[in-house]
Parts: structure tokens; C-alpha cells; sequence
């Protein structure tokens, strides 16, 4: 519980980046605070991030993580279940929360009048929530049910059983949703010790974007989480993937009405200096990569000029194809996604991507290439930080699996990054030896399970 | 030239074309969202060919004023430009997101694509087939099933809401060139269009650049002629379709899924341009929408833990569509989750809403105007919707007063109008199912 402890000296240091007004600064319990003045619209955006998702997960408790979100909508000791999200939606505003490799996060975007009330509520979501035993046996059956809506989807399937191939010893191998047998037998217990053990100001990012003045809002943050004691340092992961030395295959049959192929590379982490020149490297071949979780894909058709959608989508091989970059703490995957067409089969598809990727380990790399690349990421930047919620959201996701400066500074790093950084990434990283391919072919009726 | 104050801050002109042009300028940001968005959703497509909008608005990219597929989408990548062209039910919607810097290119472009899209013979072969493809997926999806049978089912065959967005299978296979040429001519019109552009600009100076790059947009060669069968139907409003007879259950089964997804829809009479659309809305908030779904998800999430989600959306377009009641559950909760569902609408119906209950819709629903406009895109949507719906470009503004008239009773009339139990279609997509399971 909110142990109380007085403030101490608080020192705020501005930041070098790109963001005028932008305010970092470390309260005496650990609380990494980023404040973000951003005067467009009369709205704020709150976010609370805590540094746990599926990595600080065990066999026996997957899912954990993101049942420990669901359960802290329930209620806190001085907010009724009820009042977590009215009070947000009385004020205009929209909330969510999500849980995933490195993080779980929770947001308010609100009229700025409630600003205020969405840091209470933040403060007491950290260390008031009840977790009472019927509502942990309500949401179970939830949970599962989100499970369940995930598997209908095959895509979502395929993808679950190609990572848990290509990681072998990571947490991240497993689904942040859990396994159907975790969630079943997951305690009340388990799930109030887990939330102790990582909701702690020292494990959590608060940062706030939208229509305030700085110093007013650093007053406001003190005052809610200022006395919040510091509690013990959350295990750290201690496991390291191994290196992979060699193709890995993972073939599955479910009710479908295509085949899918899911192809899966070790990618480097966000701090890596190789992290760059994979967003280059995407941007060849799919084109307009992003770094924003959140709204990532909105608006936004396929890159019709990029290799991949050249090779397989306009040749008739597939109907779509798609990729994926995720910004984490440690390494995790790089992944080419595509839908076969009618009764094309999957392998020439996979044959088409693979002959790109290895155009790219080759040095195919034009000047123009490389422009495009790097001018499609530079604008995605700018266009998923507008508003008020995208900039809450980069700046809290980022701090909270390393720094923010990993985001501020992407584009620079970005710009830095050679044709021959490219094409050396691609050869060592993006090699037969390094990945594992994922099929699922439609499975006869009533075979599904 | 018309100018709304408040959260909507925008000005609104028509062109000699009869093109409406909106701009909101929004100078904090370095970006820009365009949205064109045309009365030529799949409601007009014609009875026998299903999905040609959506074919139509996904070939506007693929060559247009003599440039080719590969050059447009260069263009658009070298840029960074975000482009996306989809057809809705009621409209085709073309947006781009870009750096301010890029506007007049942008522009340029995007009347290229609207008005002279050429669809050459081998991109429309080639996007019918990803098309056909994405029929097959949907087959096999529950959410896609239960939702575009229940349409099926509370539309009659030849209504424009009956049909699939997408198409079906043998409608799709059957689009040729001279079918979109067509469309395209007859539907994609600037007097039949509005566009927004909202971001980084001047006011007066986006309205001349939209006023040079877009006032000479004239109706293409032929149109007339096209025109003639569709010239009746023009203007006219979409017809209503019948109410139920009775109570209808419909079970989709689709072996090996594991979670079912339900589809509750009553009468089709909701109109978006009625005088009760906000006591609609305010029931709908208190049945199924506010917090986690309202009373629906009080009842089948909070409560019983059947479901992720449980909720209820309005479906009200140029034509009258239904309250719909959606949900994903378990196959063994089905019929528990049905029977929750029915003895809420019950109860509300019985008792309407609470005081509290009321003041809190009302509340939520008037303050979460000025957070539609927090992104150039979101802004630019509304702006368009508004238009295209003929509820004005000020609409956002006249929200909060519409919504503060909203009273129990209007409530409780919105209710026994549109909540029909004794007319009504169920649809149930999943695992192991028997129209008896539903019961």
C-alpha cells in the first residue's frame, strides 16, 4: 500500500531532444516523469507504463501480466470499480490499456479540466487495487474469452507458433494472452503478488501530453505519486536467447480460408546499433515502417512500390503481405507475414520473399533505395506524433524499455545509416541459418481442434 | 464562403462544380490530412454487381492521368505519403496524411486519382482476385459471418444494405472494366463529393489551391449517357426496408473455431438525419456503449464473465439501419449470453434508463466532441462524414444542445421504437451449432 515518505528534492532537467517544452525528470521514489506541452486542442493524455509484460512471466503463469491489467479496471481502495472509466468518460475522454512484451501501459485522453482526476486515478492504480476473488473468477472466463476470439483469427495463431519456435528460451516466446491452462489455473494470489511485485513508482513511467503548463503538472504529479514509497527492484530477465544455427520449420492445418506464411528472423533490440538499419532494411522491402504500437497500420494502405509487394502481391502470389519491426528491450523477432492467393502454394511465395531478402544480403541496393527508405520513416515519424495521445504514448513506451532518446533520436540514427549497413544486416542477420518459417494450411472441416 | 466557430473552426465553400471544400487549419502540427469522401459507397452499387465501390476505390491508385500504378505508388513512398482508398457503405473514402511541405503535390495528385483513375485492364484482374481472396478469408471468419448475414437477413435482396461490401464470390468474378468505368462515371461527381483538408495550412490559400486543382474537375466523357438509368435513383433517398416478421434465429456453423460471435439487429428505422438521432444515441450509450458496453456489458462481461466484449452500436446512414447488438463468446456460454442479452433489452425497455444513468450519456457523450478533433485525420473524417451525411459542417457544433434536449422520455421513446424483441433477427457465427442451441 502507499507507504508515506516525504518528498525530496526534486531535480528536473530538460531535455536536448526534438520536443519543445518537454520536461524529464525523476521524483525521490523513482517515478520517471515526462511531461509534454502540446497547446492544439484543449485535451491531455495521461499515461501510466510499468516495465512488466509477458517477458517477466514463468511457465505455470503466462498471462499473468495482462490478467493483473484486466483486474485493475476493478477498482481501487478510493475509486469503485464503476468510477475508473466514468469518471474518464464524464470528462470526454477515451481509456485503454494494454499489456505486451515489455510493458504494460493505461491511459486517459481527456478534456485538460480532468487532468487532475486521471493522475488520482493513475496514483491509486499503482498500489490501491483490491483484486477481490469474484471478480478475479468474473475475469477469468474474460480473459479466456479474449484468448479465444485471438485463436479464431489464423493469422494470430500462426504468428503464436512461429515466435514460440523462433525463441526457444526468451519469455517473449510466449503469448502475452497466456497459455488456456495458466489461465485456468492462475490464483487471486498469484495475481495480487504479481501486481505488488511490479506496480512500484521505481518500476513505472508517468507521462502526460496535451493543454498544461509544466511546472503546474509537475506540482500535480508530486502531489499524487510524490509519496508513493519506492519498493524492491522487480526481477530483472536473466535469460538470453541462444544463437540459432539453423532453419527451423513450423507447419500448422486450422480452419482457414487461405494459407498463411509467417517467416521469423532474430531482430536486434531497440539500443542495438544494428536497430537502425533494420528500419532501413524494412523500409526497402515493405516500405514506411513504424515504431508507434499504437497506431501503427491506421490509415494507411500497403507500400505498393516496395520489393516484397512487388514480388508477391503484383505477381499474384499473395493477396497481402506485411511486416513487422517491434521496438523491445531485448532482441526479438523481424517478421515478413503474407497470405497466399486461392490455390498458389505457399512455398513460391516463400521462395519470392526469400529472393528479395537475399537481394538485400547481396548489396541490391540502389541510392534511390535507400532515400526512399529513409524519407518514408522520417515522415511516418512525424505523422505518429500529432496528437496529444501518439506523443504520450512514443515517449512512455520508449523510456519505459530504455529511454525516450531511443525515440527522439531514431531519425538521426536513421539518417546515419548506410547502403552497406544494410546489406550487411541482411546477410548476417536475415540469413537461412537465422530463421524459421511458419505455414497454416486451411485444415478440413471439423479438424480444427 | 462559411466559416463555424467553436471546436469545429473550419470554412466551408462550394465550387463552381458543386465540390464542397472544407479547411481546418491547425498550425501546432507540420502535417496534413486530406480527406475526399464521395456519396458512392456499396449502397450504390448496382443490385447485380456487389462490390464494385470497393473494387473501384482500390483500383483509384492504379493508374490514373496517364501515370502508372508503379509511379503513383513511387510517388507516394518517396513522399511518405499515407494513402488509403476504401469504399464504405455509404461512401468511397480516399485520405492522404503528409508534411505540410508536400500540399500542393498531394493535392495535385488526388484529384489525378478521383477524377481520372484509368482501371487498366490488368490491375482490376489482379485486384479481383486479392478481392476473391479476402472473400474466402471472410468465409471462414465468425465476426464477418454473423455480421454481414445479419444484413442479409434485415435487408431484402436488391435493398443497398443487403449486399456484402466486398461482394460475393459470383458478383465479384463478374466485375469487368466497363462495369468500374461505369461506376466511377456515375457516382464519383464532385457535385456528389466533399473534400477536407485539415493541418498545417492558411485558410484562404488551401481554398485557392483546392479552388485551381480541383474546379476543373468536370464530369467525365460519357457521363450523361452512363447517367441516364442511375439519373432516377439519384437524388432519391435509399428505401427503407421492411421490419422483421417476428423473431428470426439464424445459426452459422464454422467448424473448428472456438469462439462464437453474435449478431442481434432490430427493426432498420434509425435515421441519421432524424430529428430523435441523439435520444438514439443516448439510449444506445446507456444499453450498450457507456464504460465497459453499458448494461449489455455490465450484464454479459462484468457480471457473468462471458464475454470480452458485449455492446451495442447505431447503425444510421443515408438509409434507416438497425440497433445491433454484438458479442464473442464462448460456445458454451451461448446460450446464457443470448438469454442476458434478451432480459436486458427487456428490463430497459420495461424501465428505461435511470436519472443517473441519463446524466452520465449525456455528459459523456456531449464532452467527447472536442477530443474528435485531437489528429488532423480524426478531424478530417468527421468534417467529411458530416458533410456526405447532410448534417452540415458546423454539426459537431450544434452536438452539445442537441444532446442537452435529450430527456428520459425521449429516451424511453427512442427505446420502444427501435429496440423491437418481437421483431428482431439473431445471428450466431462459431463452433458446433444448431438454431436450437440459440433458444
Amino acid at each position: 500500500m502507499s507507504a508515506r515518505q516525504p518528498a525530496r528534492r526534486i531535480v528536473p532537467r530538460r531535455a536536448r531532444g526534438a520536443l519543445p517544452g518537454l520536461r524529464v525528470t525523476t521524483l525521490p521514489n523513482g517515478l520517471r516523469v515526462l511531461l509534454r506541452p502540446m497547446r492544439a486542442a484543449p485535451l491531455v493524455s495521461v499515461w501510466c507504463w510499468y516495465a512488466v509484460g509477458s517477458r517477466d512471466e514463468r511457465p505455470g503463469s503466462t498471462g499473468i501480466s495482462h490478467w493483473v491489467e484486466h483486474m485493475n479496471f476493478k477498482g481501487t481502495k478510493r475509486i469503485p470499480k464503476e468510477d475508473v472509466t466514468r469518471q474518464v468518460e464524464l470528462a470526454g475522454g477515451v481509456w485503454n490499456g494494454y499489456t505486451w512484451l515489455d510493458v504494460t501501459a493505461y491511459f486517459e485522453t481527456v478534456q485538460r479540466d480532468a487532468f487532475e482526476a486521471m493522475l488520482r486515478l493513475e496514483a491509486s492504480r499503482m498500489t490501491e487495487c483490491l483484486h477481490p476473488r469474484r471478480e478475479v473468477e468474473r475475469e477469468r472466463t474474460v480473459v479466456i474469452s479474449e484468448m479465444q476470439g485471438g485463436e479464431n483469427d489464423p493469422r494470430t495463431y500462426l504468428e503464436r507458433e512461429v515466435t514460440g519456435t523462433a525463441l526457444q528460451a526468451h519469455p517473449y516466446r510466449w503469448p502475452t494472452i497466456g497459455y488456456l491452462s495458466d489461465l485456468k489455473a492462475i490464483t487471486r494470489d498469484d495475481l495480487y503478488s504479481h501486481y505488488r511485485a511490479y506496480y512500484a513508482p521505481n518500476n513505472a513511467v508517468l507521462v502526460a501530453a496535451g493543454d498544461f503548463d509544466p511546472g503546474e503538472a509537475l506540482r500535480l504529479v508530486r502531489r499524487h505519486f510524490g509519496r508513493i514509497a519506492r519498493r524492491p527492484e522487480p526481477p530483472a530477465v536473466r535469460t538470453t536467447e541462444p544463437e540459432q544455427s539453423g532453419e527451423r520449420r513450423v507447419t500448422v492445418r486450422r480452419p482457414s480460408g487461405a494459407a498463411y506464411l509467417h517467416i521469423s528472423w532474430p531482430a536486434p533490440a531497440t539500443g542495438d546499433a544494428d536497430f537502425p538499419a533494420l528500419l532501413v532494411a524494412d523500409g526497402i522491402l515493405a516500405g514506411a515502417p513504424s515504431v508507434n504500437a499504437w497506431s501503427a497500420g491506421r490509415g494507411r494502405g500497403p507500400s505498393k512500390a516496395s520489393r516484397l509487394y512487388r514480388a508477391v502481391v503484383e505477381t499474384g502470389l499473395a493477396s497481402d503481405i506485411d511486416t513487422s519491426v517491434i521496438p523491445t528491450r531485448h532482441p526479438f523477432l523481424y517478421s515478413v507475414q503474407a497470405t497466399a492467393s486461392g490455390k498458389v502454394d505457399p512455398a513460391r511465395v516463400e521462395a519470392a520473399v526469400l529472393e528479395e531478402v537475399q537481394a538485400l544480403a547481396n548489396g541490391r541496393i540502389e541510392d534511390d533505395d535507400l532515400r526512399r527508405s529513409k524519407q518514408q520513416f522520417l515522415a511516418r515519424h512525424a505523422l505518429e506524433a500529432e496528437s496529444v495521445t501518439d506523443v504520450a504514448h512514443q515517449l512512455g513506451f520508449f523510456e519505459t524499455i530504455g529511454s525516450h532518446r531511443l525515440w527522439l533520436d531514431l531519425p538521426e540514427r536513421v539518417e546515419r545509416v548506410t547502403a552497406e549497413e544494410v546489406g550487411r544486416l541482411a546477410a548476417v542477420r536475415l540469413d537461412a541459418l537465422h530463421r524459421t518459417v511458419g505455414t497454416l494450411f486451411p485444415a478440413p472441416a471439423g479438424t480444427g481442434r | 464562403m462559411i466559416r463555424a466557430e467553436g471546436v469545429v473552426a473550419a470554412s466551408r465553400e462550394v465550387l463552381g462544380n458543386g465540390l464542397v471544400v472544407i479547411v481546418r487549419p491547425n498550425r501546432s502540427t507540420r502535417s496534413v490530412a486530406l480527406h475526399l469522401a464521395l456519396r458512392a459507397g456499396a449502397a450504390f452499387d448496382r443490385p447485380d454487381r456487389p462490390g464494385t465501390a470497393n473494387l473501384a476505390a482500390r483500383l483509384l491508385d492504379h493508374g490514373a492521368a496517364g501515370l502508372s500504378a508503379q509511379a503513383i505508388a513511387r510517388d507516394f513512398d518517396a513522399l511518405g505519403i499515407a494513402f488509403l482508398a476504401r469504399a464504405r457503405l455509404d461512401s468511397l473514402d480516399v485520405t492522404l496524411r503528409l508534411l505540410s511541405s508536400h500540399l500542393p503535390f498531394a493535392l495535385e495528385r488526388l484529384r489525378a486519382l478521383a477524377a481520372e483513375p484509368e482501371f487498366p485492364e490488368s490491375e482490376c484482374d489482379g485486384e479481383r482476385e486479392r478481392v476473391l481472396n479476402e472473400i474466402a478469408e471472410r468465409e471462414q471468419d465468425t465476426a464477418a459471418r454473423a455480421d454481414e448475414c445479419l444484413a442479409a437477413a434485415l435487408f431484402p435482396a436488391g435493398h443497398p444494405y443487403h449486399a456484402p461490401l466486398l461482394g460475393t464470390r459470383e458478383s465479384v468474378a463478374a466485375i469487368g472494366r466497363d462495369d468500374l468505368v461505369r461506376f466511377h462515371t456515375a457516382r464519383c461527381r464532385p457535385g456528389r463529393a466533399v473534400l477536407v483538408i485539415s493541418g498545417d495550412v492558411e485558410t484562404d490559400g488551401a481554398l485557392r489551391l483546392a479552388g485551381r486543382l480541383f474546379g476543373s474537375w468536370a464530369e467525365r466523357a460519357g457521363a450523361a449517357g452512363h447517367r441516364k438509368d442511375e439519373e432516377a435513383e439519384e437524388e432519391a433517398p435509399l428505401p427503407d426496408a421492411p421490419p422483421p416478421e417476428g423473431v428470426r434465429d439464424i445459426a452459422l456453423p464454422i467448424p473448428g473455431k472456438t469462439q462464437a460471435d453474435i449478431a442481434l439487429g432490430f427493426v432498420p428505422a434509425v435515421r441519421r438525419r432524424a430529428a430523435d438521432l441523439q435520444s438514439v444515441l443516448v439510449m444506445n450509450s446507456v444499453l450498450g456503449d457507456f464504460g465497459m458496453g453499458g448494461r449489455l456489458g455490465n450484464a454479459i462481461r462484468e457480471r457473468a464473465g462471458l464475454a470480452y466484449y458485449a455492446h451495442s452500436y447505431v447503425w444510421a446512414g443515408l438509409g434507416a439501419g438497425p440497433i445491433v447488438v454484438r458479442a464473442g463468446v464462448a460456445p458454451a456460454g451461448l446460450r446464457k449470453a443470448i438469454d442476458l442479452m434478451r432480459r436486458t433489452i427487456d428490463a430497459f425497455l420495461r424501465t428505461g434508463a435511470r436519472p443517473g444513468e441519463l446524466r452520465d450519456s449525456k455528459q459523456a457523450l456531449a464532452s467527447a466532441i472536442p477530443g474528435r478533433f485531437e489528429t488532423n485525420a480524426g478531424a478530417a473524417a468527421l468534417l467529411a462524414d458530416c458533410e456526405l451525411q447532410g448534417l452540415g459542417h458546423d454539426y459537431a457544433d450544434r452536438v452539445p444542445d442537441l444532446i442537452a434536449a435529450v430527456d428520459r422520455v425521449a429516451v424511453t421513446e427512442a427505446a420502444r421504437r427501435y429496440l423491437t424483441p418481437g421483431r428482431c433477427v439473431l445471428v450466431v457465427a462459431g463452433p458446433d451449432l444448431k438454431n436450437n442451441a440459440l433458444r
